[in-house]
């Protein structure tokens, strides 16, 4: 791509992520949304391959109904209250909607379907953006308006969320696809406790933003895009093949790495709220993506697959370091036991 | 007055649901004019002349005026008509998503209609549509770059999405 135009499409990235976050009237909100929708467009469809330009179309359409919807919700609110103010949506229809539309635009059951073709269709990097960079903004708004919203509606999403992501993953061979079904499983742990303690949500979207950058720019590097590559991965890269093992472990949730801080705090927080039978189900559910991430961390790990016996080991390795992976690796399996120091930062 | 203004109303929906229930874009877009022909209407009797005058102009006489010329670049010699089955489902789709909007809004007795319109709290010397767009270049500036800055990114979306010709995003030219 011409380099004036992406860098246009990236600044403008950040700008409508920036817009959102730090508007309080509705209308800058929605500018911000929009921004961001027609700004990842092109970066979706970079390699013009069919499934590219459906995986665009699909995000542009879903994504739009979304924004429109959103705006309904605050027109509807800005009709029964008289004021635009993002902390103020009062009106049980317009909660409704909004949670709704921040559903749509999260990917979140059973508006998931769009995600796991979407993330496909795109390039890694991109596939990375959608599913950090894109979030923080319907995020956001949810956290804002996190009090007046249905508890109840928010923690149907959220089982239902953990249970496709977990079921759904278990069946994939594509990594891309299987980090989107964790994308959405790990949206449904953020949603469950939304409306009790919404500092755990934000706690819980920074450590997952971390976890899957790190899986993400790894499996970049090592240009693995389905478990049969991961199989043979390994001689390009051994170290990076054993941190990727902790790293796919701590996004399963499991202690002593980062991951479990926030599933953690979570279950600590429901059961507080006197939400047990919730807060097991959800934990359970979770068992299902353990299985996909043991498998992923099984097959970056091995060392002799079942090929065929003459099958060629790689031995032309480009060793190029890769700082930002290596900074989020460190910080995405080792940050457990510093938990008092960031419950305390959110 | 009350029974014109229901009556652009009423044009308002049947032009939605032309435009839903289109068969192929060609005729879609009729439903669009009326639609926003008759929309212009109605933000005229909300007391909103200058936004009705600009979206005339602009969408009408600009965007959908354009997307005409563009389609009949680009027409199939033997589109989809109006008398085909799948503009009776859609219809029928349209009109019930219409009925659980009217039941979710609350106006379960819609039958009693009424025409609600928006004053500037009474002071018919300070338009609003008008001082909001003088605001836009003044105190609004910010949202001004904003807005045109997305318009600039809209254009260098669609250049870069139409570019490369059969090579391109769009694969048919």
């Amino acid at each position: 791509m011409n380099p004036h135009a992406k860098l246009v499409f990236t600044m403008s990235l950040v700008m409508g992520t920036s817009i959102t976050i730090s508007s309080n009237h509705w209308i800058l909100a929605w500018t911000g949304l929009e921004i961001n929708t027609l700004a990842i467009i092109p970066l979706i469809s970079k390699s013009h391959h069919p499934r590219a330009i459906e995986a665009t179309i699909k995000y542009f359409l879903t994504q739009s109904a979304a924004s429109a919807l959103i705006l309904f919700s605050s027109l509807t609110n800005a009709w029964f209250t008289g004021q635009w103010d993002i902390t103020q949506l009062n009106h049980p229809t317009s909660c409704l909607v909004l949670t709704t539309a921040i559903a749509i635009k999260l990917g979140l059951v059973p508006f998931h379907f769009w995600f796991p073709e979407v993330l496909q269709g795109s390039s890694m990097i991109t596939a990375l953006l959608l599913s950090t960079l894109m979030k923080l903004p319907p995020i956001t708004l949810l956290l804002i308006t996190s009090q007046s919203l249905d508890p109840s509606m928010l923690t149907f999403l959220a089982i239902s969320s953990a249970l496709i992501g977990g079921w759904m993953g278990l069946n994939q061979t594509q990594t891309r696809k299987i980090l989107a079904f964790s994308s959405i499983s790990h949206l449904g742990w953020m949603i469950v406790v939304i409306t009790y303690n919404p500092n755990l949500t934000f706690l819980t979207f920074t450590l997952y933003v971390v976890m899957t950058t790190t899986v993400f720019l790894s499996l970049n590097q090592i240009k693995v895009l389905k478990l049969s590559t991961m199989l043979i991965s390994w001689t390009k890269t051994p170290t990076l093949n054993a941190s990727m093992m902790l790293t796919l472990l701590s996004l399963a949730g499991l202690p002593p790495l980062t991951g479990f801080m926030p599933k953690w705090l979570i279950i600590q927080e429901l059961t507080k709220q006197e939400m047990t039978p919730t807060a097991t189900i959800i934990t359970l559910l979770s068992l299902l993506g353990l299985f996909f991430y043991l498998r992923l961390a099984y097959h970056s790990t091995i060392t002799l697959p079942p090929n065929s016996s003459n099958h060629m080991k790689l031995w032309r390795i480009n060793k190029t370091p890769n700082t930002p992976t290596a900074i989020l690796s460190a910080l995405s399996t080792s940050l457990l036991p510093l938990s008092p120091l960031i419950i305390t930062m959110f | 007055m009350t029974y014109f203004v229901i009556f652009l109303g009423i044009c308002f929906m049947l032009g939605v649901l032309a435009v839903a229930s289109n068969p192929s874009p060609y005729y879609g877009v009729l439903g669009l004019v009326l639609a926003s022909v008759v929309g212009c209407g109605w933000l005229v009797s909300l007391g909103v002349s200058f936004i009705s005058l600009v979206l005339f102009m602009v969408y009408l006489g600009g965007m959908l005026v354009v997307f005409v010329y563009s389609v009949s670049l680009a027409a199939d010699p033997y589109p989809q008509a109006w008398g085909d089955w799948r503009v009776v489902g859609y219809g029928l789709g349209f009109v019930l998503v219409v009925c659980v909007g009217v039941f979710l809004a609350g106006f379960v007795d819609f039958w009693k209609v009424m025409v609600v319109t928006v004053d500037s709290g009474g002071m018919s010397l300070v338009r609003l549509d008008f001082s909001g767009v003088a605001m836009f270049y003044s105190c609004g500036a910010g949202l001004f770059l904003v807005a045109g800055w997305g318009l600039l990114l809209v254009l260098f979306v669609v250049l870069e999405l139409v570019r490369g010709l059969s090579r391109g995003a769009i694969r048919a030219v």
